[in-house]
């Protein structure tokens, strides 16, 4: 199996190359490879002790006055929360996001590894790169990958000279543009209050709190999904964090507790 | 139908135990000694903390050849790093060196669970966590390895401070002084092993018991990283 | 006869249908529940007056320890005990059973137990399930013929031997044995060997751990040794301790007690014949 491993070529080396020393330190980096018969087999059986699999809920919408990203906070292996506090969502320059869904190294590195190469063509070419180009980067670097057990869903939001730009891509290859997307375990649930509350006319604020919302009520019917729901907005001056929210305290927020006065007692059984 | 090979499998779980705690000026890094594989111990006196910079310092737990492997790159690559740039790597840096150093294995892992612990550029406590493949977080303490489910909810109990993620961001130091931390990790270790087979708990072992006299090691190892630099204490731990 | 395909015993015989069916399960990915298996060091030998026995206290449930200090050995009769290794459950429910029988048969002869007698019972049920009851067994007590000793494993075999061990730490159990044991032991050294042999099982076995339980039993006589040795305390507790200062919120408080609805009437009608 040939590896394309050009999707690390923006990592420099060590230094010059012609080090005799020790060529496995100073070579470009690469992908070590399982001296096993059955590759599928090793990473199945791998991939169940090792992963960080997330169960998640992230969305990103474009309104009327840029793009809305909100993603809760949880990463699970099995039922146990491994973390309350992890970043989903991944600012790769000042005018973009992508959002992670799947494994969390992989999400993690490809989006770092894509900072690079967007900060590169910022260099090579003097402007910054679109969405649409990024999400192709991306898109084709994860393609090369194919049935090697990457997991990545995410999505790509960005503002450029087109104006507000949102793509979905994952680790099958697919690489989606839309105006409104849910990725993760609690998509359904997202998308539920998304489609119900959506317009393109909406203000900032409107926007930030149908995104809020989408993802609370995400956190509070899938399991997986939980932590702090955040909220970033990219916008014609890039990318800024709206808010972050304990969902925890959002329920006591959105469904207030107030001491009853009428208190329960139990009920009578008629005609005792 | 059956198998024709048996399965190819060149992991094995030595089990162990770590914890990091980062404080406002200081960091405790611990981990017990013992090595272990299926019912059997292997070393009772074996060290899973490595010092990697002066300001920090990594614990691993899982397959002790991939630990061992994994440390001797990255003290190779720190080694280099300080040739290039006459200086010591700092924490997060080699917060991301190992995050990268992870990955280029993902598709044949490092079986290993680390904890990174130092102090950042500003002299402020800072634990990194990890998985096998890589993905990593900074917190303010975490528990990796054979006993984590037993120490975890215990740090959340005693240490839990705002999600960094929270905006307006709230003020999140571990509120604990450096000796409240280290008693706070001893007690962690001791009531883990009360229940993990794995990991060996620590007390000061009578030495008039019978048998017992021979038997050294299964230590807690405890780190303690501060602006007077670097301190290292060890508790005897129980044999059983 | 055309009807041989239904040619099956119409009585007797074993099924092992859900043997067969929880085999096809477990390869269709069901998780059986897992059991609480003690992991454990479990000795026996014979001394000049008779036989001791000895176990540890841990019962695990896979890495995690799910009882400190559980009793391993086990009542048989007045005069035979028994200590039990493999699933926590089938040592239990054998020996138990076992031991009404044995009580039913002295019922019924007026004598005392023998050893063999408990030996039968168990490898005869043991043998019945073919290794399914997971337990492995140490037995020994002192009868009319005097002092016996015996192994029993899950699928039935059994050894008489003068020293004996079993479970996950009975290779560390019997180094200690093959060292140091001879015949004729009086009984503080016959304490001591077998304290030795399950310390080395606590110690370098991880299966097994915490106390050392010790049965005497000569003629006539015997001794429960619970927790003869505690060689694993727990010693350090912060001097401070700790607290848990979030609480749960209180949103009511009100208790409304339960109504009583059936009413008791003192001195009802006498019932009628």
């Amino acid at each position: 199996m040939k590896l394309d491993t050009s999707g690390l070529e923006s990592t420099s080396p060590f230094f010059g190359s012609g080090d005799e020393l020790c060529p496995e330190l100073s070579a470009a980096p690469s992908f070590a490879l399982p001296l096993s018969t059955d590759f599928d087999e090793f990473q199945k059986d791998t991939k169940a002790t090792l992963k960080h699999a997330k169960g998640t809920t992230t969305l990103a919408f474009i309104f009327k006055e840029g793009v809305m990203v909100a993603a809760d906070s949880r990463a699970s292996m099995g039922g146990y929360i491994s973390s309350q506090s992890v970043k989903k969502i991944i600012e790769i320059n000042p005018y973009m996001l992508g959002t992670m869904a799947g494994g969390a190294a992989d999400c993690q590195f490809w989006h770092r590894n894509l900072g690079i190469k967007c900060r590169l063509h910022e260099l090579a070419n003097k402007r910054r790169i679109s969405v649409t180009g990024a999400s192709k980067l991306l898109a084709n670097i994860l393609y090369s990958y194919r049935g090697m057990g990457l997991s990545v869903g995410t999505m790509i939001a960005g503002w450029d000279e087109t104006g507000p730009g949102l793509y979905y891509v994952d680790s099958e290859g697919g690489r989606l543009k839309g105006t409104r997307f849910s990725v993760g375990s609690g998509s359904p649930y997202a998308y539920g209050v998304l489609d119900s509350g959506y317009k393109f006319d909406m203000s900032i604020e409107e926007a930030a709190e149908l995104a809020r919302r989408a993802i609370y009520h995400a956190t509070f019917r899938d399991a997986a999904s939980g932590g702090v729901a955040s909220v970033y907005y990219v916008g014609p001056n890039g990318w800024k964090k709206l808010s972050g929210d304990d969902v925890g305290e959002l329920h006591y927020h959105y469904y207030p507790v107030t001491p009853s006065t009428v208190e329960q007692e139990m009920a009578e059984v008629a005609g005792a | 139908m059956t198998k024709q090979h048996p399965a190819w499998s060149p992991y094995d779980n030595n089990g162990g135990t770590c914890v990091a705690i980062a404080g406002a000026d200081y960091c405790v890094t611990a981990a017990d000694t013992r090595m272990s594989t299926g019912y059997s111990i292997l070393s009772r006196d074996y060290s899973k903390i490595i010092k990697l910079a002066d300001k920090c310092v990594m614990a691993s737990s899982g397959f002790q050849a991939d630990v061992k492997a994994l440390q001797k790159l990255l003290a190779a690559r720190h080694l280099i790093y300080q040739h290039q740039h006459n200086k010591q790597m700092s924490c997060p840096a080699m917060g991301q060196l190992l995050s990268n150093t992870l990955y280029y294995k993902r598709f044949f892992p490092y079986y290993s669970f680390n904890v990174l612990g130092g102090l950042d550029n500003e002299g402020k406590g800072c634990v990194y966590t990890y998985d096998a493949v890589g993905s990593y977080e900074r917190v303010g303490y975490s528990s990796q390895g054979s006993g984590s489910t037993l120490i975890m909810p215990f740090l959340d109990n005693q240490l839990k401070s705002p999600s960094p993620l929270l905006l307006p961001a709230q003020d999140a130091v571990t509120p604990l002084s450096e000796a409240e931390a280290v008693d706070l990790v001893k007690t962690c270790f001791a009531s883990a092993t009360e229940r993990d087979i794995y990991t060996a708990s620590f007390f000061l072992f009578p030495p008039s018991l019978p048998l017992c006299d021979g038997i050294f090691g299964d230590k807690l190892e405890i780190v303690v990283l501060n602006k007077d630099g670097i301190h290292r204490e060890y508790m005897e731990l129980r044999k059983d | 006869m055309s009807n041989s395909a239904i040619d099956v015993p119409s009585r007797g015989g074993f099924s092992f249908d859900l043997c067969r069916r929880n085999d096809m399960l477990a390869k269709k990915g069901v998780n059986l529940p897992s059991f609480r298996k003690t992991g454990t060091t479990i000795v026996g030998l014979i001394f000049q007056d008779g036989v001791i026995l000895g176990a540890d206290t841990r019962a695990t449930e896979g890495p995690i320890v799910c009882d400190k200090n559980c009793e391993k050995i086990h009542y048989m009769a007045p005069n035979i005990y028994c200590c039990g290794a493999g699933t926590a459950a089938d040592t239990e429910a054998v020996t138990d059973m076992v031991s009404s029988q044995l009580q039913l048969h002295r019922y019924h002869t007026g004598r005392e137990s023998r050893v063999v007698t408990a030996l039968t019972l168990l490898k005869k049920h043991l043998f019945n399930y073919q290794g399914y009851v997971q337990a492995a067994l140490v037995l020994g007590g002192v009868d009319c013929t005097g002092p016996h000793l015996h192994t029993i494993y899950p699928h039935g075999s059994t050894d008489t031997l003068p020293f004996a061990t079993m479970g996950s730490g009975s290779l560390a159990a019997m180094a200690m044995f093959e060292s140091k044991y001879k015949e004729g032991l009086t009984k503080d050294e016959g304490i001591q060997l077998v304290v030795d042999a399950i310390c080395s099982g606590i110690f370098n076995d991880l299966g097994s751990g915490s106390n050392v339980d010790v049965c005497v039993i000569t003629k006539g006589h015997k001794e429960y040794l619970r927790n003869h040795l505690l060689p694993n305390p727990r010693t350090f507790v912060n001097a401070k301790g700790y607290s848990f200062p979030k609480k749960t919120e209180v949103l009511l408080t009100k208790i409304t007690p339960l109504r009583e609805r059936v009413e008791v009437v003192e001195g009802g009608d006498a019932m009628e014949e």
